[in-house]
C-alpha cells in the first residue's frame, strides 16, 4: 500500500551529528489526515527525557480512505497531550511528538513509548511483529486507541496475533496499578470522538461500551494497554475547543498522563 | 674463622667488654704512643735524607712503624675481655626440639626429626653436658619433657613457639636455666612470636640459640597461602574468593583453582604459574546460594610429582544471610532510568527496592513499600525511620527539596548508621542540584563543580579503568579482559553529567570516553557513597538483545555493594573464621540503639552451636576503651563448625542480633608453610641474644652457649694479647714495610 503521507512538511534542522552516530532520528514531520501544516512551538528541538513517539504503520482501507490511519489527529493531538503530560506531571516533555518506524532499523527502541491510533486498520509484517514484540519485552510501551467496535477489534488482533502469538489480551483490573499512578482512576467512561458533536453518539459502529484491556507481559506489568470504543485522541486534540464536553477531555488527559507514568514507572 | 682468628666467639665480644688489665695509666700509654710516634718520625726523616726515600714514602713508612709500636704498646698493658660466663654444672640448658607434623617430613631420605637430632648428636649435646646439666624438651602444640630424644614422633598438629618459649621462662623461676636451645623447622603457625614472648625472654637474659633444620625452599610443591572470602553475604549474590599461592618447580605450567561447597563445584578456572616463589593472587567469583554457613573449599589440583598435596587445598566460611536489605530510592521526578533500574532489581531477590517517586509537585508514587504508612509523609525526617533502610538511591532531587535536618540526616545515615548513599545524574543532581554545598561537600566521592549546566542529554560511552576491570560492581563478565572490553562496547548512555575530578582516597571504577568520571566511589564514616554520571543507561535495555543481561547485571551488583557492609544494629565479628590446630577465637560485637548510637549499657550474650548441636552460652563483656562494643573469649574444644549468634538487649527490649560462623579444622596447619623459616629463628636468636646455627654447623654453638647473664655466671677476664689477629697484625706491619721498601729499591 502506497504511503502516500511520507511527505516531509518540515525539514527539520536539528543537525545533530550525534544523531546520525547513534542512529536516533531526529525529530520528523509528517502530513497528517486533518492536518497539512502545522506550526512547530519554539522548543521543539529541545532534549528532552519523555516523547510520545507515534507508531507509523502500514493499513489496510477499510472502505475508502485517502490517508493513512496512523495520522489520525496527528499532530495536534500529540501536542496537546505533551503539553498536559508538562502540566500535570514533573515529567521533562518534547512539546512535539515523534514518529517512529519499525522499519527504521533499531531507531524504535529509542523511543520507549508509542502511542498508535486507528489500530483497527493496522497491518504488520511479520517482520515488524517481531520488532514490536522484541521492543516489548525489553521494555517498551504501546498505548493502542481510537479503534471501535467488532470489526476494527478484529483488524487490531490480526496484527496484535503476529506480536504475540500466545499471549492473551485481556481486560485491565480496576485495581491496576495503571489507573492509580498518579489519579485514583474508579470512575472511568466511554470517552467518545469529535464525531459525538455532530452525531450526539458517544459510540462508534457497535462499539457501545469502552473497554480498557491489555497485554502483560511474564511479570505481571502491562506491555500493551487498548483503549477500545474510545477515542482519546480525539478528546486531546478538540480539549481546547468550548464545544467539546470538558468531563471527557480531562478524563482522557488524566488516562494519558497515568498510562505515561506508568509506563515510566513499571 | 672470627674465633680462630679472636679467640673467642663472638657472642662472648658482644656480651662482655674490653679491660685494660696491666694496671699502668692509660694515659701513659697514650703519652708512650704520642712519643713514640714523633721519635719514628725523626728517625724516619734522618735516616732516609741520605737514601731514596721521600715524601709520601716517608709518610708511608712512618705510618707502619707507628702503627707498630702503638700496637705492641697496648701488648704491654694486657688487653682483656672481661664477660660474664656460665659456671660449669651448675647451670642448666634446656634443650627444645621440634617434634610437630612438618618435622617428620622427609627430605633427601631423611625426615628432618632426624636431622635435628644427628645435629644434637653430633658433638653438641656431648659438650653441652660436659659443662651443664641439660634439660630436654618437645614442642609442638605445647611444650613437654622428653628423657630421650629418641622418642619423638613428629605428630604434635602444631607449632606454638611462642607459647613454648614462655613456658620454658618461666621455669627459670625456679631453675638456673643459662641458655635454651631450640632446635626446629621454624615452621611456626600461630602467627609468629610476639613482642611480648620477646620481652620476657629478654628481661630473664636468657639467650636462645636456635638450630634450623629442614629445606629452606620449595623443590616442587604448589601451596595456598591465604584465600579471602567476605564473612558475610547476600543471598544470590556474587561473590570474589581472592587465593594467594606460591609454587616451585612449575613455573609457566597451567593448574585448575576450584571453589567447592559441599563437593558442588561453585567456580572452576585455569591459573598460570608465574616464578618460582613469588606470591601469586587469583580472584575466583562465585555465587553465595542460599541463606545458611557455608563452607567454601579452595584448592588446586595436585601436579605430577608433587612433594606436598596436602597445602593445595584450604577451608574457608561465610555466612549468607536470609535478611533482605532494603534501598530507598529517592526520584525527583519520572523518567526512563527509575523505571529500568526497577525492572532491573526486580529480578533481584537479594534486596528489596523501595521507590519514592515525585510524579508532581505535591505527590509521590510509591512503590515497594511494606505498607501504607510507609513513607506516607515523603522522605523520612527522623533517624529510626531513615535508618531501617540500608542505602539510599538519589536520584535526580534538588539538595534543597530536603529540609536542613534531613540534610544532615543524608549524612548521618552514611557517617554513622554506615549506609550506602549513590548518587545518580539528573537535570537536578549534582551542581545543577545544588549538592556542592555543605553538608555535602566531604559526603561526595567528587569535588564538584560550583556552576549549573553541568547536566547533557547526550550520548555517551563508557569504559572502565583499571580499579573498575576488577570491581565487583562493574563486573558484567567473569574475565576482567572481556569485561573492559564489554563495557567498551555497551551502547551509549543518553545523558551524563560533569561531576568534577575524584577526591583524594576516592576509587575512579569507570569514565566516560568523551573524558569525565562516569563512577567514582569512597568510604565516609562508617559507610560508602558512589556518584555514577550516567542518566540514560536504559539505552543498555533498549538497545541489546532481550538476553543481554548487562543492564541488569550492573545495577544489582551496584545496588548489592550499596548494602554490603551496612551494619545492623547489633553487629557480630569474629578475630578468626578459621581455626586450624587451634581453640582460641575472639567474639567481638557492636550494639547500637535505634539511632544507632552506641549502646553501652546492652548486656550481650553470644549463644553458640557447636559440633553436633551442642549449645553454651557466653556472657560478653564491654571493651572500656570503646563505647556500644564488647568481647567474649571462646574455646573451640572440638573440630567442626560453629554458629554463634550474639543477642544484645536494653532492659527488656532487644536491640537486636546477629549471627557469625566459624570454623576448627584439625591436622592442617602443619601441612603449610613447611620450608624452614631461616628469619623466624635467626629474629629469636638475635632478638635474645643468642645465636643461629645451620644443622651443619650446630656442634659449634657448644662454644657460645657459655656466655650468658642468666643462670649461676661468673665474670672472667681472657686476655686477648695472645689472638692469633695480634700476631698476624705484627707480621702484616713488618711485611708491608719490606715490601714497600723492596719495591723501592732501598733495603
Amino acid at each position: 500500500m502506497r504511503l502516500k503521507i511520507l511527505i516531509p512538511a518540515v525539514a527539520v534542522a536539528l543537525t545533530l551529528a550525534v544523531g546520525v552516530m547513534y542512529a536516533q532520528k531526529e525529530f520528523r514531520q509528517y502530513q497528517g489526515s486533518e492536518y497539512d501544516e502545522f506550526p512547530l512551538p519554539p522548543d521543539y528541538a529541545d532534549k528532552t527525557e519523555f516523547v510520545i513517539g507515534r507508531l507509523m504503520y502500514k493499513s489496510v482501507s477499510r472502505g475508502f480512505r485517502r490517508y493513512s490511519s496512523w495520522t489520525i489527529d496527528y499532530p495536534r493531538a500529540d501536542r496537546h497531550l505533551a503539553a498536559g503530560i508538562r502540566r500535570l506531571t514533573r515529567t521533562n516533555v518534547r512539546s512535539v511528538e515523534q514518529p517512529v518506524s519499525l522499519d527504521d532499523d533499531d531507531d524504535v527502541y529509542n523511543w520507549p513509548f508509542l502511542y498508535a491510533v486507528e489500530v483497527g486498520h493496522w497491518d504488520l509484517t511479520d517482520a515488524q511483529a517481531a520488532r514490536l514484540r522484541d521492543y516489548l519485552l525489553r521494555g517498551g510501551f504501546l498505548m493502542c486507541d481510537d479503534f471501535h467496535g467488532t470489526d476494527e477489534w478484529e483488524g487490531f488482533m490480526e496484527s496484535m496475533r503476529r506480536v504475540f502469538p500466545d499471549r492473551p489480551v485481556v481486560d485491565i483490573e480496576a485495581s491496576d496499578p495503571i489507573f492509580h499512578t498518579l489519579y485514583d482512576l474508579d470512575d472511568k467512561y466511554q470517552v467518545p470522538g469529535a464525531q459525538y458533536l455532530y452525531t450526539g453518539r458517544t459510540f462508534e459502529r457497535d462499539g457501545y461500551e469502552a473497554r480498557w484491556r491489555g497485554v502483560y507481559d511474564d511479570k505481571g506489568r502491562l506491555m500493551v494497554a487498548l483503549n477500545h470504543n474510545m477515542d482519546l485522541g480525539d478528546a486531546w486534540e478538540w480539549s481546547d475547543d468550548p464545544r467539546y464536553p470538558e468531563k471527557w477531555a480531562s478524563l482522557a488527559y488524566r488516562i494519558a498522563v497515568n498510562y505515561v507514568v506508568y509506563a515510566l514507572t513499571h | 674463622m672470627f674465633e680462630f682468628l679472636f679467640k673467642y666467639p663472638a657472642n662472648a665480644f658482644e656480651r662482655g667488654k674490653i679491660v685494660l688489665a696491666g694496671g699502668w695509666p692509660v694515659w701513659l700509654l697514650v703519652a708512650l704512643m704520642v712519643g713514640a710516634g714523633a721519635a719514628i718520625a725523626w728517625l724516619v726523616y734522618r735516616r732516609n735524607k741520605a737514601s731514596l726515600v721521600e715524601g709520601p714514602r716517608q709518610a708511608a713508612i712512618w705510618a707502619l712503624q707507628t702503627a707498630l709500636a702503638c700496637l705492641l704498646l697496648l701488648m704491654l698493658w694486657q688487653p682483656a675481655l672481661s664477660v660474664s660466663a656460665l659456671k660449669a654444672q651448675q647451670n642448666v640448658v634446656a634443650v627444645i626440639v621440634d617434634d610437630s607434623k612438618s618435622m617428620g617430613q622427609v627430605e633427601d631420605g631423611t625426615p628432618r626429626r632426624q636431622k635435628a637430632l644427628d645435629a644434637l648428636n653430633g658433638g653438641l649435646l656431648a659438650q653441652l653436658r660436659e659443662k651443664f646439666q641439660v634439660r630436654l624438651y618437645k614442642t609442638g602444640e605445647r611444650l613437654s619433657r622428653v628423657e630421650k630424644l629418641e622418642t619423638l614422633q613428629s605428630t604434635d598438629r602444631a607449632t606454638r613457639l611462642a607459647d613454648s618459649m614462655k613456658e620454658v621462662v618461666a621455669e627459670a623461676g625456679s631453675l638456673p636455666i643459662g641458655a635454651v636451645v631450640l632446635v626446629s623447622d621454624g615452621a611456626e603457625n600461630s602467627g609468629g612470636i610476639d613482642l611480648e614472648t620477646i620481652n620476657e625472654i629478654r628481661r630473664h637474659q636468657i639467650p636462645v640459640h636456635t638450630i634450623g633444620v629442614g629445606r629452606e625452599t620449595m623443590v616442587r610443591d604448589v601451596e595456598i597461602s591465604d584465600a579471602q572470602v567476605p564473612a558475610r553475604a547476600l543471598q544470590d549474590s556474587r561473590l570474589s574468593a581472592v587465593v594467594s599461592f606460591r609454587q616451585a618447580g612449575y613455573q609457566g605450567q597451567k593448574g585448575k583453582l576450584t571453589l567447592r561447597e559441599n563437593g558442588k563445584v561453585l567456580a572452576s578456572q585455569d591459573v598460570v604459574f608465574k616464578k618460582d616463589g613469588v606470591q601469586q593472587t587469583e580472584a575466583a567469583l562465585f555465587n553465595a546460594g542460599t541463606p545458611g554457613a557455608k563452607n567454601l573449599e579452595i584448592s588446586i589440583d595436585p601436579l605430577p610429582g608433587e612433594e606436598n598435596a596436602q597445602n593445595n587445598k584450604v577451608t574457608r566460611v561465610f555466612d549468607v544471610s536470609d535478611k533482605k536489605p532494603r534501598i530507598l530510592y529517592v526520584e525527583g521526578e519520572p523518567r526512563w532510568e527509575y523505571k529500568f533500574i526497577r525492572r532491573a532489581m526486580e529480578d533481584d531477590k537479594t534486596v528489596e527496592l523501595v521507590t519514592l517517586l515525585r510524579t508532581t509537585q505535591n505527590k509521590f508514587y510509591r512503590q515497594g513499600i511494606n505498607g501504607p504508612k510507609e513513607l506516607e509523609a515523603g522522605f523520612p525526617s527522623t533517624d529510626e525511620e531513615l535508618f531501617q533502610y540500608q542505602a539510599i538511591l538519589m536520584g535526580t532531587v534538588e539538595a534543597a527539596w530536603f529540609t536542613p535536618a534531613q540534610q544532615e540526616l543524608l549524612n548521618r545515615f552514611v557517617d554513622k548508621r554506615g549506609g550506602g548513599l549513590i548518587f545518580l545524574a539528573g537535570r537536578a543532581s549534582f551542581s545543577d542540584g545544588g549538592w556542592w554545598r555543605e553538608p555535602f561537600i566531604g559526603l561526595l566521592p567528587v569535588t564538584l563543580p560550583e556552576r549549573k549546566g553541568t547536566f547533557h542529554r547526550d550520548p555517551a560511552n563508557a569504559e572502565l579503568t583499571n580499579a573498575g576491570r576488577d570491581s565487583l560492581i562493574t563486573r558484567i563478565e567473569e574475565n576482567p579482559d572481556r569485561n573492559m572490553e564489554r563495557w567498551s562496547k555497551l551502547p551509549y548512555i543518553a545523558g551524563y553529567q560533569d561531576i568534577g575530578v575524584p577526591k583524594p582516597g576516592a576509587l575512579s571504577l569507570a569514565k566516560l570516553k568523551s573524558g569525565g568520571e562516569l563512577l567514582v566511589t569512597q568510604n565516609y564514616g562508617r559507610g560508602r557513597v558512589a556518584a555514577f554520571a550516567g542518566a540514560g543507561t536504559w539505552r543498555w535495555q533498549m538497545l541489546q538483545p532481550l538476553e543481554d543481561r548487562s543492564h541488569e547485571t550492573f545495577w544489582q551488583q551496584f545496588l548489592r555493594w550499596s548494602v554490603t557492609g551496612t551494619p545492623t544494629q547489633v553487629q557480630a565479628s569474629l578475630s578468626k573464621t578459621m581455626l586450624a590446630d587451634e581453640s582460641r577465637v575472639r567474639f567481638r560485637a557492636e550494639a547500637r540503639d535505634k539511632s544507632y548510637a552506641a549502646a553501652s549499657d546492652a548486656v550481650v550474650v553470644a549463644r553458640v552451636i557447636g559440633p553436633g548441636g551442642a549449645g553454651s552460652e557466653v556472657q560478653m563483656t564491654p571493651v572500656p576503651t570503646e563505647s556500644g562494643v564488647f568481647e567474649a573469649e571462646y574455646n573451640a574444644d572440638a573440630e567442626g563448625s560453629y554458629v554463634v549468634e550474639i543477642v544484645a538487649k536494653r532492659g527488656e527490649d532487644e536491640l537486636g542480633r546477629d549471627v557469625a560462623t566459624f570454623r576448627r579444622e584439625d591436622g592442617v596447619a602443619e601441612n603449610f608453610h613447611t620450608e624452614q623459616n631461616r628469619e623466624l629463628l635467626e629474629k629469636l636468636a638475635q632478638q635474645t641474644g643468642g645465636t643461629f646455627r645451620g644443622a651443619a654447623d650446630a656442634s659449634k654453638l657448644g662454644n657460645d652457649i657459655s656466655y650468658s647473664d642468666a643462670g649461676i655466671t661468673m665474670r672472667e677476664t681472657k686476655d686477648l694479647w695472645n689472638m692469633p689477629i695480634v700476631f698476624l697484625l705484627v707480621l702484616a706491619l713488618r711485611g708491608s714495610e719490606w715490601m714497600l721498601r723492596r719495591k723501592w729499591g732501598v733495603i
